[in-house]
């Protein structure tokens, strides 16, 4: 579905990204994992079309994206940013705006199968009770939801997600993750996140990438990235890897420095 | 949801109403009062008398251009803070207003509208309005992207250029042309020529079909410029022919009327309290509102110490500041 | 004698007839004081229907119908009183001009002056506009003649150094194009602005050029407050000698022919108080 040979690309002169290679196949959860200032963020942009490539190509189903027409791809990818900004748009109007790629020129107003896509992501991602509410004014966790519901309007075969659990408690944690997973599953929507908890990317993805200062340290499984070795390598610090015995998935505890002993 | 399109068609009903009976209490009110009755009877039968002349010579046409330019000047206030996602944009940040003022000041001073008439004083307003747009756009222009933030900061600081050219322009000056120029500075609806007025109602109202081509871009816009090309907008084709729009409709505005201050500001503002933000509506509604208020606000400065008459800039600064003031208020409380 | 009597009655009739006809006007709106005081001189103030707020002099000009002020004058006042000439100046608005123009109604516009000469000539054509030559020629015939009385009288006097305060803060003075430098030749002085570009003037060149007398009109401005501002300059001649003099810039700024041989008398005096 997606596949990305050689890229290069930065802001400026400056390479933030250096020789990217790696190819998703419809229907994975993929989760780009790395170091603050890795450049898993800008990874994802350039997925998304919003940033100029230096060098490499990306193909999104076949095709080279800055070719496609940029109302076509938003009908075929979706994109959830970290913490972008919002209006005073009721929930209801402001998931409505991913209906925007699908309408014909010259419609203004939705159609009623526009409304009804609304609905039935807004169901789905559990927000319908926050419809009338301005955006503005819900919490956190319901934004992330919202967003998500605002991403599905858009009927995507491919959804990039920017750490849709940062600042999150654990349950709204679980709630957005169990979601993307279940749409992955039963929807078969292709997903590559960008988390920063290795601890939910392992147990959420079905393949990691690990960056490490633009450029990528390994790709695998999330028990073969997740192993004690590259961890220290990548983020020089100690951690032990232990298996979460009932997703038999890696988890991670931290040593500190007094425990290093 | 056919609710909220119900609710957008009666918004849209009732402030056309709305225009509508102030427009007949615009033609009645004045120093020469106008019972509606008789309005009538003036319409039907006397041609040639005074009052008739007052009535269609005089009022009607204050009060088509106040239609026109209210209207022009809230929508570009509305598209402007919408793309600019700052509601402290107003259609004179930008330094249109300034070239324009600049232009005008350039040829009364130099005396050009002596010799080629009275309808170059607008033509420079205009000129002057392009050559700043021209220059903000192209200073923020880099590699195909245009810089908002930069543009903004330019506007500013254009406005600031020019209004100290205008202001040593006026020190150079001799008496008259000083009268001159404080004239056009203060801004006023009388404008005997007719052309001028079907120009600023076509333009204005093209400008406001236009805009709802964007309508919809304007939306993605709020949520940010990456955020809109996430919803498959085409930012840059958007942002420059809104720019653009927004900018025409000003400096016709300013070279038409002069500067009349505040309602460009403040009728979006009021108009999204109560219609919301979705440009769908509020650029229609904010264009209805903008021509109502306008023609309100010279109704009442041509009769609150008739046959004196205040600059329609007075009203429209007190009564539109104080009302929003008062709305805020009560919005917070509430 | 019969067709001699005959010839006599129409020469009258057609020396009068114009002065009676329907040709002049009948309903005049003067939009500027001095027309409006004009007017009054020559003995047209029946025919006047309407003039501005700031119309004050004669004082009867004050029960005229009041139409606006001297920049905005309410359009609509005007059509209503249904003038058939209306008198403009330079302060008019140009887009009042021209809207009365378009409405139909004819607009005489008055060009601001800069000479004595310019005053009278403006003066008889007023005149000749509504009717009233002769009038504005015997009283432009009274003040040529008092202004040249005026003139010879001042001959080979000394010739003090004048400087005219107009305006303060910024400080404004009068070039040689405006007849307010007519005043000081005719009275005898020298305006020592009067070769000036604009008229907005530094303090320093006043200190530099060291005027003898320094008349400020007051417009606005309070007349004593400017003259203690003068008092920090003990250098000039004026200050020094206690000949700094306000006078009324109603004197100064109504161009009619009567106000300007008053105002030159005044101004002779303030010039050359030894005579």
């Amino acid at each position: 579905m997606l596949q990305i040979r050689d890229l290069t690309c930065g802001y400026d002169s400056r390479f933030l990204l250096q020789d990217i290679n790696f190819k998703v196949a419809a229907g994975e959860f993929i989760g780009i994992v790395g170091p603050n200032g890795s450049g898993k963020t800008t990874l994802l942009r350039a997925i998304s079309g919003v940033l100029k490539l230096k060098k490499g190509v990306i193909l999104f189903e076949g095709k080279d994206i800055p070719r496609i027409n940029q109302k076509e791809l938003a009908r075929k990818m979706a994109v959830v940013s970290q913490n972008p900004p919002v209006n005073s748009l009721t929930t209801e109007e402001f998931v409505l705006l991913g209906r925007i790629p699908h309408f014909q020129r010259l419609q203004f107003l939705e159609s009623k199968q526009d409304l009804e896509i609304a609905e039935r992501a807004m169901a789905l991602t559990g927000t319908l009770k926050l419809r009338g509410r301005p955006v503005e004014e819900i919490s956190g966790g319901e934004k992330q939801l919202v967003l998500i519901a605002r991403a599905l309007c858009q009927e995507p075969r491919l959804l990039l997600l920017d750490e849709p659990t940062a600042h999150l408690d654990i349950t709204h944690q679980v709630a957005v993750l169990d979601l993307i997973k279940k749409l992955n599953k039963e929807f078969g929507l292709t997903v590559i996140t960008v988390l920063h908890d290795l601890n939910l990317a392992g147990e959420y993805c079905d393949k990691l990438i690990l960056l490490n200062n633009g450029r990528i340290h390994k790709v695998g499984a999330p028990g073969d990235v997740l192993t004690y070795q590259v961890i220290e390598d990548v983020y020089k610090t100690v951690v032990l890897v232990k298996e979460n015995p009932i997703s038999r998935r890696p988890y991670i505890f931290l040593v500190p420095q007094e425990g290093r002993k | 949801m056919n609710k909220k399109i119900l609710y957008w068609i009666v918004w849209m009903l009732g402030l056309g109403a709305a225009l509508l009976v102030i427009s007949v209490f615009s033609l009645c009110a004045g120093s020469v009062g106008m019972p509606i009755k008789k309005i009538i009877s003036l319409i039907l039968e006397g041609k040639s008398s005074a009052e008739y002349s007052i009535l269609l010579d005089i009022r009607l046409p204050r009060i088509i251009l106040g239609f026109a330019i209210g209207g022009a000047l809230s929508l570009a206030g509305v598209i402007l803070q919408g793309m600019f996602r700052n509601p402290l944009v107003e259609p004179y940040t930008l330094g249109i207003s300034g070239g324009a003022a600049l232009g005008v000041c350039l040829n009364i001073v130099l005396r050009l509208h002596r010799f080629w008439g009275v309808l170059t004083l607008p033509l420079f307003g205009f000129l002057g309005a392009i050559v700043v747009i021209s220059l903000i756009y192209f200073l923020n222009i880099r590699k195909g992207i245009l810089k908002m933030q930069g543009l903004l900061l330019t506007g500013v600081m254009l406005s600031f250029i020019s209004s100290s050219i205008i202001m040593l322009l006026m020190a150079v000056s001799r008496t008259e042309d000083l009268q001159g120029i404080i004239f056009w500075i203060m801004g006023s609806l009388e404008e005997p020529n007719w052309l001028l007025i079907k120009v600023a109602v076509i333009v204005s109202v093209l400008g406001l079909i236009v805009s709802y081509f964007f309508s919809l871009s304007l939306n993605a816009l709020s949520l940010g410029e990456e955020e809109a090309r996430h919803l498959g907008v085409n930012t840059e084709k958007a942002k420059r022919l809104l720019f653009i729009l927004a900018s025409v409709l000003t400096g016709l505005s300013v070279s038409v009327c002069g500067v009349i201050g505040f309602v460009g500001l403040i009728v979006p503002h009021f108009v999204r309290s109560f219609v919301g933000s979705d440009n769908r509506i509020l650029l229609g509604s904010s264009f209805l509102a903008g021509a109502c208020f306008l023609i309100l606000c010279d109704t009442l400065a041509r009769t609150i110490i008739a046959p004196l008459e205040l600059p329609v800039g007075v009203i429209t600064g007190i009564l539109g500041g104080s009302v929003f003031v008062y709305v805020l208020a009560k919005k917070t409380v509430s | 004698m019969k067709k001699l009597l005959f010839i006599a009655c129409v020469l009258v009739f057609w020396c009068q007839g114009p002065l009676y006809s329907q040709d002049y006007p009948q309903r005049i709106i003067s939009l500027s004081p001095y027309l409006t005081e004009e007017i009054y001189l020559l003995g047209a103030q029946d025919r006047l229907i309407g003039c501005t707020v700031y119309c004050q002099r004669p004082p009867e000009a004050r029960n005229k119908e009041k139409v606006g002020t001297v920049t905005d004058a309410n359009l609509e006042k005007i059509v209503s009183l249904k003038p058939d000439l209306v008198l403009t100046a330079s302060l008019t608005n140009p887009k009042t001009k021209e809207k009365l123009r378009n409405l139909g109604i004819r607009v005489v516009d008055f060009t601001s002056v800069s000479s004595f000469s310019q005053i009278c000539g403006q003066f008889l054509e007023l005149g000749r506009i509504i009717g009233k030559e002769k009038q504005a020629e015997e009283i432009v015939r009274q003040a040529a003649d008092d202004v040249e009385l005026i003139k010879k009288s001042v001959k080979g006097l000394p010739r003090p150094k004048v400087f005219v305060q107009i305006g303060a803060k910024p400080l404004y003075t009068v070039t040689n194009s405006s007849f307010v430098n007519d005043f000081i030749q005719f009275a005898g002085g020298i305006n020592i602005s009067q070769d000036a570009k604009i008229e907005l003037y530094s303090r320093e060149e006043v200190v530099r050029q060291d005027p003898d007398v320094i008349i400020i009109a007051t417009m606005g401005i309070t007349g004593q407050d400017e003259k203690a501002a003068w008092q920090r300059y003990k250098t000039i001649s004026a200050v020094r000698n206690g000949r700094i003099h306000i006078i009324d810039s109603y004197m100064l700024c109504i161009p009619t022919p009567v106000n300007f041989t008053r105002t030159l008398k005044e101004l002779v005096t303030i010039l050359h108080p030894e005579k």
